[in-house]
């Protein structure tokens, strides 16, 4: 009985299938099918991702976006950290309503960031013109709309989504363990590498992926900072697609099928290790 | 004694990392409220001319009254869709569940961007209206906020006993997703929908793409002002993110303690919404071991 019932419920699992093959798993396919087809003949022909691998401007754009997700990623992670650790020791009540402000501030990004940072630090921005005037060289050097300005941007809203991860995970680290492992004579640092640590190692792991993964497809802050001006891998993807002058779509495609090839390698890969890491633990 | 010092460290250090997050909120405020701002530490005056400007240009309404009905019926399409979804695979099909907890981590690895080529590539210019795949690509992009926020409202509430209980007691299936549960996970769903909310409300990427300036929304409307004014352009910033911040009111005071006393557990709710979309990348094998024991 209980199997007839099953096999008419599962019928109303369709909308959710039709909607999840209408708008990812057709239009990646179709992605994947136009980057193998030829520009010009129509026909089937590798020379498209001969053309990327070759072509050094896309593949320029690939590292730039991996450097600077990278980047991001791992000084966003630590500052993550720190703060994550910082407000486990605020009273319970305080902790819950910061995480819902952290997750607005995490909400902004893209061009309300990029303009807020234009306004104090870009080329007539307040804080430029009153450094200027005051003959102060401390950001003499400093260009926004440039790699500075970009991680500068990136840090701000990677920040947050760390800690939205990470917190959770260091509020579940309990008191108790300290206090046992300073019972048995471990120091701060043996405790640390022994118990802590190793406790909230997966989480670290998963998010840094996911940051770096949001910082790989990030693409609204850095076209509002930059513009085309910089040579990231999303922003060459949109210029490509929707371009009007240098509108290539066989192009772009190729292009987000590597970048989807390689960030799903990414998430898989780190699944494996992180289940490798589980079963060490167990 | 130690415990204190660390104290005095946190507060520095969260003062330090607030003032950042603060700072470009603030300084958007200035701007906004400022006739000139430019070489002095603050702004000369204080003024509502840009906001009054803004609320007289007529694309203003426009792009919010646009933002509001896009986002509308996106979160009506997904909330008809995912809510039925999440709950009958959650209780009658762990198989599925295994398989959609993969499936909804898909937005990270294709970002807007990407996710948008292949639209493009296949709707464009058919008989399907962008509007639509629009709706459908933002439906796809809320998938893991949406789907572990059901999960979790679901799972709180331990859906499975009270299911089993309706049961033994003679309600249909349906009876008690419509008569039970959903009345339960009502505030769990609501505070997930507000997340949601905000993020379709801002969303830019997608909508650019797809539609462009043919549907000008508020995040649109934004970028094309901020290259004509930027003392205008930051009254809309400072507009929409009164909007945002008094979304996140609503939701601390949803979730406050002192609301309803028996009604203290959905407290964690938000914080389990964070947990399990952290866990659902990190600690997936758990939940492997969850399911199986629960299987059994």
């Amino acid at each position: 009985m209980k199997r007839k019932q099953s096999r008419k419920t599962i019928l109303l699992l369709v909308p959710f299938f039709l909607m999840t093959v209408m708008f990812l798993v057709i239009p990646l396919a179709i992605m994947v099918k136009s980057s193998f087809t030829s520009e010009t003949t129509g026909g089937f022909t590798f020379a498209n991702y001969f053309e990327v691998l070759t072509n050094s401007f896309y593949s320029q754009s690939f590292l730039n976006s991996g450097l600077i997700s990278g980047f991001s990623a791992i000084a966003g992670l630590i500052l993550a950290i720190i703060v994550s650790y910082a407000m486990t020791n605020l009273p319970d009540k305080l902790q819950d309503k910061l995480t819902v402000y952290i997750n607005l501030a995490a909400n902004f990004a893209g061009v309300p960031l990029a303009f807020a940072f234009i306004i104090l630090l870009g080329n007539s921005g307040v804080f430029t013109l009153f450094l200027e005037r005051a003959n102060l060289p401390l950001f003499g050097e400093f260009k926004l709309y440039s790699w500075q300005g970009l991680a500068i941007t990136y840090l701000y809203f990677q920040i947050p989504l760390g800690i939205l991860f990470i917190y959770p995970s260091l509020k579940k680290i309990k008191k108790e363990w300290k206090e046992a492992a300073y019972m048995l004579g471990a120091s701060s640092v043996t405790y640390w590498r022994k118990v802590g640590l190793p406790n909230i190692m997966p989480s670290i792991a998963g998010t840094f992926i996911i940051m770096f993964a949001n910082g790989m497809g990030t693409y609204e802050t850095a076209y509002a900072l930059t513009g085309s001006n910089i040579n990231l891998v999303t922003i060459r993807i949109a210029a490509l697609v929707s371009g009007d002058i240098y509108a290539r779509p066989v192009i772009g495609s190729t292009l987000a099928v590597l970048f989807a090839a390689i960030m799903m390698a990414i998430l898989a890969l780190s699944q494996m290790l992180l289940k490798k890491v589980r079963r060490d633990l167990a | 004694m130690k415990a204190k010092k660390t104290h005095y460290t946190s507060y520095l250090i969260l003062a330090i990392f607030g003032l950042y997050m603060l700072f470009p909120f603030v300084s958007t405020f200035f701007y906004a409220t400022s006739t000139k701002w430019s070489n002095t530490m603050l702004p000369n005056d204080f003024t509502f001319k840009w906001f009054i400007q803004l609320i007289e240009d007529p694309n203003f309404a426009a792009a919010v009254i646009r933002s509001f009905a896009l986002t509308f019926t996106s979160l009506a399409v997904v909330l008809v869709v995912m809510v039925p979804t999440v709950f009958l695979v959650y209780t009658s099909f762990p198989k599925v569940d295994q398989f959609m907890k993969g499936l909804v981590l898909m937005p990270y690895a294709i970002p807007g961007v990407i996710l948008a080529t292949g639209l493009l590539r296949m709707y464009s210019g058919t008989v399907i209206p962008m509007y639509l795949v629009l709706v459908g690509a933002l439906f796809i992009g809320s998938l893991p906020f949406m789907y572990q926020g059901i999960r979790n409202s679901l799972e709180s509430i331990q859906t499975k006993k009270l299911i089993e209980a309706a049961e033994i007691l003679g309600a249909t299936r349906l009876t008690s997703f419509i008569r039970i549960i959903l009345p339960n996970i009502r505030l769990g769903l609501l505070i997930t929908t507000l997340l949601i909310f905000s993020g379709f409300f801002g969303e830019f990427v997608l909508t650019n793409l797809l539609i462009g300036g043919r549907y000008e929304t508020i995040r649109i409307y934004m970028l094309r002002r901020m290259n004509e004014n930027g003392h205008l352009a930051s009254s809309i910033m400072v507009a929409y993110f009164l909007l945002l911040i008094g979304i996140s009111l609503v939701i601390t005071y949803l979730t406050s303690p002192d609301r309803r006393g028996p009604k203290k557990s959905k407290r964690h709710q938000i914080l389990g919404n964070r947990i399990s979309i952290a866990e659902s990348v990190s600690i997936l094998k758990i939940g492997v071991k969850k399911e199986k024991r629960q299987r059994i």
